[in-house]
């Protein structure tokens, strides 16, 4: 008896269907009408825009970064009356199926394509010749300004400024620790869980660990890297290392958010990178840094609708508002932090500060005088243009895609 | 048994062979996929569209236009060719679910030459002696990754399923470690071939595509009219009667494995040659498993393969295009797709069997 209910059932869930395909209908030739009406007055402009993701916006950090980026700079770009019709690709891996991807937006009419990550550029690039009126722009990547194409473009942030001011935030709490006696002043370290040994790690935590030794000379660091950009595991268990090691501050460049709950479970504390992590490690999260994306989506689109054209490279800073930093967590942060935090973001946003600056470091000992930023030869060492000077290393100066590789005195890699 | 009184619902009765009729047998076929696609509505209609658009869309997004359908034909391609490597293995009756790693291989293969040769081959064209040296070295390498498991079934009769399955994670391993160790460009990936490396196109489309049409022709006439397709049909059959007939068994599995790998070799030569332009461990992409059902669809009949694979290249572009054009998720996608092949591998089923189900009043009645 209960089988025949169950055929009964689904030959209703059938028949129910056939309703519903009719009943839709309608409803859906009225819908292209809706999108497709010339807006009143003439002054609104639409625009197709392509945005391809690694991941989607589940991943809670990298995309769905992205996500909210392209969430605000719809709205902002409303407001000045350009109308843009999103189309996302999620979930695209970096083969193939990328190429597609790009070739797919571009013969849907996207009159900017976005792509999301490091590893789509290759395919990237072998579309975009085809569709010479469209842009393209390989975010966090550096083949633009090599490449002959001109409808390419990169985009990055100037990031290292979020990580120093992390590390500002960082070290005084190691120094609250130090003044309370619960850590012996010569073992202030850092530890720092890094994804891989290239330029944008790199950038990434020297530029923190200048941030924390503005404040704290003493202060040391411990880079620890998994070589993978998300490996939930191998990140926690750098980060247990670190903390085992001697590191009361974790920080890391990796997409996941297990490093910040090792720290609190080790009673370290943590700053944390594209997402504020707060909520995942309430009493170890001090504060985070993240690129808000939406400063040059709108300055791209809005360019591409104007007709105007938009930078081979790209790259703005904490003075542009495409460095943020995400809430301070001041129930656990030192006191006075907030107040440092202002006077050190002035600094940086009126260029009194330095980031890089030569003075304020050393490789084996010796003041830094010579870098070169890009690598013109594909060798992975940096062949042309001087990054060095007027005192400082210029970090995202020559091209978007942070290019500070050097070793810097008082950061150990542990592998 | 008439004169039962507790008979079940529905029985299964096993058809006497062509007791259907070619026009009831695709009937049945057709069927499962009208039956597939209601029930894929219930998916499209939970997200809010309305099915009849969404499968329009698909259809328009993998046919509608050049480009398109370009990009169809070119997911079609090691579809084709992998379920040809895999049809003498099945016809043989030896479930060699290992062409995902036997792919990985070939593509290991093709990209070590390329890589090693490259520099010997300057210029900015395809360059043909170097695409032939790639394409032998993939055929060697995904045959000998065939022949293994082939080996020991023929010599220790090992479970030829669970051995080409883990043969599968073993190479994909080896590649993962080559990408993010020894072969490393940055970040974790592979340098892009140089352009000697790269498949030419014709007709906007790698020419991966000529060479899997030639394979076909090659297979059927395999299969069909020569000593060794015989051979593999009377092993399926019957082993028994192989054996008696005088054939040595284990050494036609070898050979037939090696032959399979080898062509699942060329089809990652395809793959990473043609497409991709570089290595990767998610090169085969899971065309290994399904161009299993490729083969089963197909009845293991070359031609028919090709139809087949054309109508999943269809199934996945059009998907790819659902999710761009009505902001569907990538899952819905996917299960409709996996509807669709489930419901056609099903229908073989009603093929084979016919449900009869309980009398009611003495008339016994039989339902498709």
């Amino acid at each position: 008896m209960k089988k025949l209910l169950a055929l009964v059932l689904v030959l209703a869930l059938v028949a129910a269907l056939f309703v519903g395909c009719s009943n839709d209908t309608p409803s859906e030739s009225a819908k292209p009408a809706e999108s497709g009406k010339p807006a009143e007055g003439g002054e609104a402009k639409t625009i197709k825009v392509g945005l391809i993701c690694i991941g989607d916006e589940n991943d809670q950090g990298y995309t769905y970064n992205f996500i909210r980026g392209k969430d605000v700079a719809t709205k902002a770009l409303e407001e000045k009356g350009v109308k843009v019709e999103w189309v996302v690709k999620w979930n695209v891996p970096e083969g193939d199926a990328c190429e597609d991807a790009n070739r797919e937006l571009a013969e849907a009419g996207c009159k900017i394509i976005f792509n999301n990550s490091y590893g789509f550029e290759d395919y990237m690039l072998k579309v975009a010749p085809d569709y010479p009126e469209i842009q393209f722009v390989g975010c966090t990547n550096q083949a633009s300004w090599g490449d002959s194409l001109k409808n390419t473009h990169n985009a990055f942030a100037n990031i290292y400024e979020g990580r120093y001011l992390a590390g500002v935030v960082a070290v005084m709490k190691l120094e609250e620790l130090i003044e309370k006696g619960e850590l012996e002043k010569d073992k202030a370290v850092i530890g720092y869980v890094g994804a891989f040994p290239f330029a944008e790690v790199k950038s990434g935590y020297t530029a923190y660990f200048l941030g924390a030794r503005s404040v704290c000379p003493s202060v040391t660091m411990k880079v620890q890297f998994v070589n993978n950009w998300s490996d939930a595991t191998a990140e926690s268990n750098a980060a247990s290392a670190l903390c085992d090691a001697g590191c009361k501050m974790i920080s890391q460049h990796a997409d996941n958010s297990t490093p910040a709950t090792v720290a609190q479970s080790k009673g370290a504390f943590f700053t944390s990178y594209n997402n504020d992590m707060i909520s995942v490690a309430p009493e170890a999260c001090l504060i985070g840094t993240r690129i808000d994306w939406s400063v040059y989506f709108c300055e791209a689109i809005e360019a591409v609708v104007n007709g105007q054209e938009i930078p081979q490279d790209w790259s703005k800073g904490l003075a542009d508002g495409a460095v943020v930093l995400t809430e301070l967590n001041e129930k656990i942060a030192a006191a006075g932090t907030k107040e440092m935090l202002e006077q050190v973001e002035a600094g940086l946003k009126d260029g009194s500060i330095q980031v890089f600056d030569t003075n304020r470091f050393t490789i084996k000992g010796e003041k830094l005088t010579q870098a070169f930023a890009l690598d013109t030869d594909g060798d992975f060492q940096a062949d042309k243009e001087e990054a060095v000077f007027d005192g400082a290393f210029h970090e995202s100066y020559f091209q978007s895609a942070p290019y500070f590789a050097l070793d810097i005195d008082g950061i150990e890699l542990l592998n | 048994m008439d004169d039962q009184i507790k008979s079940p619902l529905l029985r299964l009765d096993k058809r006497s062979k062509d007791s259907l009729g070619p026009v009831s047998v695709w009937g049945i076929r057709l069927g499962s996929i009208v039956f597939a696609l209601l029930l894929g509505c219930i998916a499209i209609l939970l997200t809010g569209n309305s099915p009849i658009k969404a499968y329009g869309t698909m259809i328009n997004g993998a046919l509608g236009s050049a480009v398109y359908r370009q990009q169809t034909v070119k997911k079609a391609i090691p579809l084709l060719g992998c379920a040809l490597a895999i049809a003498p293995c099945f016809k043989m009756r030896f479930w060699n679910i290992g062409a995902e790693g036997q792919i990985t291989a070939g593509a290991l293969a093709a990209t070590f030459v390329a890589r090693l040769l490259s520099s010997s081959f300057p210029g900015d064209k395809p360059s043909l002696p170097l695409l032939l040296l790639m394409a032998l070295a993939a055929l060697l390498l995904g045959g000998l990754w065939g022949l293994i498991p082939g080996f020991f079934k023929a010599k220790w009769n090992t479970n030829e399923t669970l051995f080409t399955l883990m043969m599968n994670y073993i190479i994909i391993g080896v590649v993962a470690w080559l990408q993010a160790g020894p072969w490393e460009a940055r970040q974790g990936r592979i340098a892009q071939f140089a352009p000697a490396a790269q498949l030419p196109k014709v007709a906007g489309v790698h020419c991966g595509w000529i060479i899997v049409l030639a394979l076909v022709i090659l297979v059927h006439v395999y299969m069909k009219h020569t000593k060794h397709g015989y051979e593999i049909a009377v092993i399926g059959d019957s082993m028994r009667t192989a054996q008696y007939a005088g054939m040595n068994v284990g050494r036609i599995m070898m050979r037939t494995m090696f032959l399979s790998g080898a062509i699942s070799g060329l089809v990652g030569f395809i793959i990473c040659a043609g497409a991709n332009h570089t290595l990767a461990k998610e090169i085969a992409g899971g065309v290994g498993f399904t161009s299993i059902t490729v083969a089963w669809l197909s009845q293991l009949n070359a031609f028919a393969m090709i139809a087949i694979s054309l109508l999943l290249g269809v199934l996945s572009k059009g998907a790819d295009t659902l999710q761009t054009v009505m902001n569907v998720p990538v899952a819905i996608s996917d299960i409709i797709t996996g509807l669709l092949l489930f419901c056609m591998l099903g229908s073989e089923f009603f093929i084979n069997y016919r449900i009869i189900l309980r009398k009611k009043n003495g008339k016994g009645g039989a339902a498709q």
